[in-house]
């Protein structure tokens, strides 16, 4: 049975619980920051940032609106950055989520560039290319797993107003469009329950009251046609010629060696 | 919070005026969410559109202090709308629980913005008279409400020149907005209807800060608001004990349970009694309401008193020596004994020593340049605080010449909550009990500790020395804790009955004799034979028959319990709930028992009860209905109109009178800024991110994370004439200093049309200081050191300031 | 003792060598990333870093050999581009020839016969490949597009993939298959014996007999 989070906009106030207790739970330290002229901090992801709040200031018809936006890793169903990981550090979790084995992580960065959501993050030694991937694990990162003890994700425990929900991802899409539907009843026309069907279904799912660009968020995600041509296409093709190459040489081996066999026997016959 | 935390969710319609619900509130969000996804509307009113107006179905701009404009428009516009249709309202709870009805002496009068003669910033004794009932003791009433000297055909007069135009005017809200506030909220006037006002300081940091909320008090009263479920006046209170802090007596007038402090006219105990008010001889009896008898309970005050004295002196209080009660310090009328008022005295060199407990007013109080250099003036200063503080640091900060300063001072590192045991009294009077989870680092203390250590030598000194004095009021002292521990104390607060030595059981059973003790008969009740230490309690089912949230069975609340106060307001006359959806007390019964909620007094409803035995509901007050004229204020009967001590208009739109006459004006180092050099207006708050003076905050990594500097707010219109882009440095100043910050530009402030005039805002966040690990300038450099007329609360929201590049 | 003939110099055996070399820890190091089960490997970017190293000497390795050996170079690559006839007839011949060792048809081959110089022209053109796509991978890993890194990574695996099976098949011809020991020892010791140039790169043969004297 598959779990995700429902996140509500029209439920958060950016109180920003989440962005420090994520930190705390996970055992992040803090950035240095400076005040660029927004509430907004950190700038950005980052290895040590898996969550953050994003505030958007909007005037639609003159009205203020102030839009908060949790960016975090969006557990997608399908995964750009599962399919990439050449270690498999990256992992559909038994419950859905995009879980996370640091320890084989190779620094790659194909997650990095393959998210949709532009969401991993690692620092990297430029140089050496010495580098380790990190976002949000949905709290199963290994020795400080909460889903496994039956536990709700530490952000979702923090939340004050229940903009955060964690539950079977079934529940909350029924919950998430129930709360659409009143939205639009009263008088949201655009309101929608973003990931439901979003790359195979999102296991972060947000309750949006307008079109997800005024939220910023990507409209219809894809995977890449980079990442479609190089895993579907290049790689399997890739071993297809490997082994019939190593097939094709084996074959080689053994006719030709018979063969130049026979024709040396066939020529010390005739010598003797 | 007349109403508690969980009852939001049961409200049809919340406003949040005064307060950032959102923002510096946060938990409380999970209620008014709740009560939103029920279909309730929320309306914000804040100059600055904040995250809590982010939720808001309505948000509604406002120039920061004009509370008063924008209510008594609301209460003109209710006042108006319920003589053509009555039916929309609770006219039955307005005339039968509130003062509407009632006489008002016939010599009152109102002009000019003053409600009477004013001598040296004080309404004469005369003029206050007047602003009594006719009859002060058995006052007639006017059921019709149509006699031109009851309450509510006076403060028709008084509110009528509140029209939205005028009011609108002052306040610089959209009129389209503010006539749909109006509408909107008072729609919960109906029967079974209930809306309820959040407030913090954003209403109460004013000169006339006292009649905001007088004036929330009269809109909730004419809504029929008062003692329902989803209803009330709900303070947020600024820190998660505060309401235990006040309740406790940490203010300057009041002992322990609100009762009065002594002055030095108060020559015996009942002197002090008869002059508090809070006596059986201040019974008032309206004449011509269904409901016949007043409780008064404040007349029961006595038994408070001694019991009070009783805890705190023990065998040396007796019937003979009145209980110890000269062993009270007495208060000299003419001192302001408020924070103003104490650094006022500190500055004129008049205070030799400081004890700063949790409180860091080098960044907390007004005008910080000015109360930093009074802390000067201190022979000592002790600062007990988990960090090292601005206060504690004081001598040390920028520009200060530590060498000249000759203050001794002392830190004393404190336990912080998670590392001692002991209740917090949250803003819904619930006294929740809480353990400790770690051990205090280092040398750090628990404050009872500290406290403990500290009395006990204070009374070794005090026995040594003979001629010390009030050297009795030390030495009679019981103070035999040994090894202090919380448990201890709350059965002290809680109180015995001393001839069976068991713990007393209520305040009811509290006596004025000296057989009882308590320390705060307000907690009597908190700690019992039966139950124990009720403040533990963690009973998480709501056992109220309709479920309304009140979870009666975790932890413990004042007074006995009670949850939502005023409560037999909720039901009529039959005693029956208005709204039988979210009764708070129902079934009255043939045992003579009421269900649900702990009732204010057990008595049967007013129209089953015998003559003579018709309680009213509201039993704090001598009249036992609820005031809707407020005649105990020293400011007036009514809220009216001010500007704040620094107002960016030349004159007071609604009258001649420009600020409030009874304001508190401090003297020391307090330069006044004026609209044509200092045009904005400045108005100082919190952000989600940091608390209070930014201590417990500010040395946090992941929060200083967050919001990293100092920072100030304002609109893009102003922004763009000063030249100023978001990220900029700035300096904010005024007449008393200036502040470097980060700024803000946001869509979130608007320019206002105020009178004629374009008026912006500079919001300024007042958690920032020289100490720990993210430093900057503290917002109250440039707040004044001028007070509300009743409380003396700075006026902390609105001043006047300019803007320019850093 | 039969003639021998100078196939390889020894500049351009040392190339060979060192290339050879750091291609296969590219390919290895590469390889890894193709196999989740070795990916254990790849910890802590272990393998990474390894293959960082293979590709400075990947790179470096001919920019020190073209300048000293520039002719050698030009000639090289002349020969990668030039194609004929023989060529067609070569690769229909090879077939029969590889699998059975029958000689006859196949065209006489310059110093690298057809086979040979389909590979060189391949190491060429994925040498490129590998190492633009590569330093970009390498040095704009965090300015790029993620758009242009991803492409990349493809096109260094399609490179990967046609220069790793034909690296297979160079070392299998050059180790492995019966009839290629010659071959082997052109490279490892820089002669061939002049009846195998004269059997197997006739063209070549002629040339080298004309311009100098054989050794004996």
């Amino acid at each position: 049975m598959a779990k995700a989070i429902l996140y509500d906009t029209t439920k958060c106030t950016a109180c920003r619980a989440c962005q420090v207790a994520c930190k705390g739970w996970n055992e992040l330290p803090a950035e240095v920051t400076t005040n660029r002229g927004t509430y907004e901090n950190p700038a950005d992801l980052s290895p040590t940032t898996w969550l953050k709040m994003k505030f958007r200031e909007i005037e639609p018809g003159g009205k203020v609106r102030w839009l908060f936006t949790r960016r975090s890793c969006m557990h997608c169903t399908d995964a750009g950055c599962v399919k990439v990981c050449p270690s498999k550090a990256l992992y559909h979790h038994e419950l859905g989520f995009v879980a996370y084995n640091k320890d084989l992580c190779t620094g790659c960065g194909y997650c990095i560039e393959a998210c949709p959501f532009d969401v991993p993050r690692s620092d990297r030694n430029l140089l050496t290319g010495i580098a380790k991937m990190d976002k949000c694990t949905l709290c199963t990162t290994p020795g400080l797993d909460r889903i496994a003890e039956g536990w709700e994700p530490a952000c979702v425990k923090t939340c004050p107003t229940n903009a955060l929900q964690y539950d079977d991802r079934d529940k909350l899409v029924a919950e998430g469009r129930k709360r659409v539907d009143s939205l639009r009843d009263a008088g949201w026309a655009n309101a929608n329950l973003y990931g439901e069907n979003e790359l195979g279904g999102l296991h972060v799912m947000y309750v949006l009251d307008d079109h997800p660009s005024v939220y910023e968020l990507p409209v219809n995600p894809q995977i890449s046609a980079a990442t479609v041509a190089w895993q579907d296409a290049i790689q399997p093709l890739g071993w297809a010629v490997g082994g019939l190459t190593v097939l094709g040489l084996g074959l080689n081996y053994m006719v030709a060696r018979a063969n130049i066999n026979r024709e040396k026997e066939k020529k010390d016959v005739a010598g003797s | 919070m007349t109403n508690h935390w969980i009852d939001i969710r049961n409200s049809d319609c919340i406003m949040i005026i005064g307060s950032n619900a959102a923002e510096n509130h946060p938990i409380s969000f999970k209620w008014v969410t709740k009560a939103m996804e029920k279909g309730a509307k929320l309306i914000s009113v804040d100059p600055r559109f904040t995250r809590t107006s982010s939720k808001a179905d309505i948000y509604a701009p406002m120039r920061s202090g004009c509370d008063i404009a924008f209510i008594g428009g609301m209460i003109n516009y209710i006042l108006n709308d319920m003589e053509r249709n009555p039916g929309n309202y609770n006219m039955e709870y307005v005339t039968q629980y509130t003062n509407a009805a009632l006489i008002i002496n016939s010599n009152f009068e109102f002009d000019d913005g003053l409600f009477g003669e004013v001598k040296d910033g004080k309404y004469t004794t005369d003029a206050k008279n007047t602003w009594k009932y006719g009859d002060t003791k058995t006052p007639a009433a006017d059921p019709t409400l149509k006699d031109p000297n009851c309450v509510f055909q006076l403060m028709k007069k008084h509110f009528s020149r509140y029209d939205a135009d005028t009011v609108c005017n002052i306040t610089g809200t959209p009129k389209d907005t503010y006539l749909q506030v109006c509408q909107t909220y008072t729609a919960t006037g109906q029967k079974g209807k209930a809306g309820t006002i959040m407030y913090a300081m954003g209403t109460t940091q004013h000169t006339y800060g006292t009649q905001n909320i007088r004036g929330y008090a009269i809109l909730q009263l004419l809504l029929a608001n008062m003692g329902v479920s989803g209803g009330g006046i709900n303070a947020l209170r600024g820190t998660s004990n505060v309401q235990g802090s006040t309740d406790m007596c940490l203010l300057a007038h009041i002992l322990p349970g609100y009762l009065n402090v002594p002055m030095e006219s108060d020559a015996d105990l009942d002197t002090y009694i008869k002059r508090s008010g809070k006596n059986p001889d201040a019974t008032i009896t309206p004449q011509g309401l269904a409901g016949d008898k007043s409780s008064n309970w404040w007349g029961n005050s006595k038994k408070y008193v001694v019991s009070l004295l009783k805890a705190w002196y023990g065998d040396s209080a007796q019937t003979a020596n009145d209980f110890g009660f000269h062993y009270l310090p007495k208060c000299d009328p003419a001192k302001n004994y408020t924070h103003i008022g104490m650094f006022e005295a500190m500055g004129e060199g008049k205070i030799k020593g400081l004890w700063c407990w949790g409180q860091n007013p080098a960044v907390g109080g007004p005008n910080s340049n000015g109360e930093r250099e009074a802390l000067g003036n201190l022979d000592w200063l002790v600062s007990a605080d988990i960090w090292l503080n601005e206060t504690a640091e004081f001598w040390n900060r920028p520009g200060a010449d530590a060498a000249s300063i000759n203050t001794e001072v002392f830190v004393l590192p404190a336990a912080c909550s998670y590392e001692k045991e002991g209740s917090i009294s949250n803003s819904g009077r619930w006294a929740q009990w809480r353990y400790k989870a770690v051990n205090p680092p280092g040398v750090a203390l628990p404050d009872l500790e500290i406290m403990n250590l500290v009395m006990l030598k204070i009374k070794e000194l005090y026995q040594a020395d003979s001629s010390a004095p009030g050297r009795e009021a030390v030495t009679n002292l019981v103070w035999n804790y040994g090894d202090v521990n919380a448990d201890m104390v709350a059965r002290e607060v809680n109180g015995y009955d001393l001839t069976t030595g068991k713990l007393a059981a209520s305040f009811g059973s509290l006596k004025d004799d000296g057989t009882t003790s308590s320390g705060n008969w307000l907690y009597c009740n908190q700690y019992t034979e039966e139950d124990g230490n009720k403040c533990a309690r963690r009973g998480a089912v709501d056992a109220h028959p309709k479920e309304i949230g009140l979870y009666s069975n975790w932890s413990w609340c004042w007074p006995v319990n009670r949850r939502i106060i005023y409560n037999r307001a909720s039901v009529n006359l039959d005693g029956v709930p208005w709204d039988s959806e979210h009764p708070v007390i129902l079934d009255y019964d043939s045992e003579k028992k009421w269900q649900g909620d702990v009732p204010d007094g057990g008595w049967a409803p007013i129209n089953q009860a015998k003559e003579g035995e018709k309680y009213l509901p509201f039993i704090m007050k001598p009249e036992g209905i609820a005031r809707i004229w407020g005649y105990g204020r020293v400011d007036g009967p009514l809220p009216e109109v001010y500007e704040p001590w620094e107002s960016p208009l030349d004159r007071n739109l609604m009258s001649g009178t420009k600020t409030n006459p009874c304001a508190f004006i401090g003297k020391y180092r307090n330069e006044r800024s004026t609209p044509s050099e200092y045009p904005y207006v400045g108005t100082t708050y919190r952000c989600t991110e940091h608390w209070q003076t930014g201590i417990m905050t500010r040395n946090l990594p992941w929060l200083v994370e967050l919001m990293p500097e100092m920072y100030v707010e304002m609109d893009e219109v102003l922004a763009a004439e000063k030249g100023i882009t978001a990220g900029d440095k700035v300096v904010v100043y005024n007449a008393r200093g200036e502040v470097n910050a980060v700024a803000v530009v946001t869509k979130r402030f608007q320019p206002l049309q105020v009178g004629g005039k374009t008026i912006h805002h500079i919001g300024v966040l007042n958690h920032w200081g020289y100490s720990g690990m993210s430093t900057g300038d503290s917002g109250n450099i440039l707040t004044p050191h001028v007070g509300d007329a009743n409380t003396t609360i700075p006026e902390y929201k609105t001043f006047l300031c300019n803007v320019r590049r850093a | 003792m039969s003639q021998e003939v100078e196939k390889y110099s020894k500049p351009t055996r040392i190339l060979h060598w060192v290339h050879l070399v750091s291609f296969c820890i590219l390919f290895l190091t590469g390889l890894v990333l193709f196999i989740p089960q070795l990916g254990f490997l790849a910890q802590d970017s272990v393998t990474r870093v390894i293959h960082r190293i293979g590709a400075v000497v990947f790179i470096i390795a001919p920019l020190i050999y073209i300048p000293m050996n520039w002719q050698a170079t030009k000639r090289g690559i002349k020969e990668a581009f030039s194609w004929g006839a023989s060529d067609i007839g070569w690769l229909k011949a090879a077939p029969r020839y590889y699998f059975s060792g029958d000689e006859k048809d196949m065209p006489p081959q310059g110093s690298m016969n057809t086979g040979q110089r389909l590979w060189w022209l391949i190491v060429l053109v994925s040498g490129a490949i590998f190492t633009i796509t590569g330093l970009i991978m390498w040095f704009a890993k965090t300015s790029a597009p993620a758009a242009v890194l991803q492409w990349m990574v493809f096109i260094h695996d399609v490179a990967f993939i046609l220069a790793g099976t034909m690296l297979l098949l160079h070392i299998y011809l050059g180790l492995f298959h019966p009839l290629m020991n010659e071959a082997w020892k052109a490279i490892y010791k820089g002669n061939i014996s002049a009846e195998y140039a004269k059997k197997h790169h006739a063209k070549w043969y002629e040339e080298v007999a004309k311009s100098k004297e054989v050794k004996s």
